[in-house]
């Protein structure tokens, strides 16, 4: 009886190690906010009489029909204004790229070419560090956002 | 012994053998989701491209001091600002656009005391533009 209970007793361990394993790999990484040094009223986030803006001035948007959007560099992503994601990289200082209309998206920390999700319709938009810790909108290159749309 | 704990004798090492397959069963599938996570991961970071392009001084390092002053630099300063305390970085990264029709140069610096993260510098213009902490792998 003491060793089948013992066993129970492992059984009872081991799945509760599991289940924190999986706790851990699924937390959620903390939400992004930035200061955006261009104040517009019409921004993304913001609302027009009950809707809300999901695309602004700067805001490039794709028709990307269900299509997947990858990491162009390896990066953290974490999601930012509700509807949006922010990655950001150490291999790409003083960046910071916006990524809405994902669905399900993986957050975290991702490497190079991984998929980040799919969208029906990709608004991204593209930031610069200010040196008073503001965010400016910035025209991306074209070849950067291609980037996020091939392996 | 009266038959019933002789029964019972008999009966509790098949219960165990069930209990201890069932725990060995589960202890073989989390170290298998274990390796695989981990084979798995390996094969992530060696699929990484490298993050150097070219290695411009394979002895370059970041002292504590040359690091705290490259930090009290503020961005847009002219890149000069940079390299009168960094010297010759490690390497330089690819050259990448992120901004429309301007070119991004990136160069970077093991840490003296942590040569496992990486400070890399990016500049635009002959102008700094800002700092990452890289931790390789």
């Amino acid at each position: 009886m003491v060793l089948s209970f013992n066993t129970r007793r492992m059984v009872q361990v081991a799945g509760g190690a599991l289940l924190t394993l999986l706790a851990a790999c699924q937390s959620e990484p903390a939400s992004r906010t930035i200061t955006i040094q261009q104040t517009w009223d019409l921004q993304v986030g913001n609302q027009v009489g009950n809707y809300r803006i999901s695309s602004g001035l700067g805001d490039i948007t794709l028709e990307l029909g269900g299509d997947p959007v990858r990491m162009p560099f390896d990066g953290k992503l974490q999601p930012m204004d509700d509807h949006c994601l922010a990655l950001t990289s150490p291999e790409v200082p003083a960046y910071l790229f916006r990524l809405c209309g994902i669905n399900r998206p993986n957050l975290g920390q991702r490497s190079q070419g991984h998929t980040i999700g799919r969208a029906e319709r990709l608004v991204f938009a593209a930031f610069r560090k200010e040196p008073d810790g503001t965010w400016a909108l910035i025209e991306p290159a074209t070849e950067l956002i291609e980037q996020f749309l091939t392996e | 012994m009266s038959p019933k704990t002789k029964q019972r004798a008999k009966r509790r090492p098949r219960r165990q053998r069930r209990y201890r397959l069932i725990t060995s069963g589960l202890l073989m599938l989390l170290s298998f989701s274990l390796g695989l996570g981990l084979r798995f991961q390996a094969k992530a970071a060696s699929a990484k491209k490298d993050l150097c392009q070219d290695i411009i001084s394979s002895q370059a390092v970041l002292s504590r001091q040359q690091l705290t002053q490259l930090l009290t630099i503020p961005e847009r300063e002219n890149r000069q600002a940079i390299e009168a305390i960094a010297e010759e970085p490690y390497c330089t990264l690819t050259a990448i656009e992120v901004r429309a029709g301007v070119s991004a140069e990136r160069a970077a610096y093991p840490l003296a005391f942590d040569p496992n993260t990486w400070l890399v510098v990016l500049y635009e213009d002959e102008e700094y533009v800002g700092y990452g902490f890289k931790l390789q792998h």
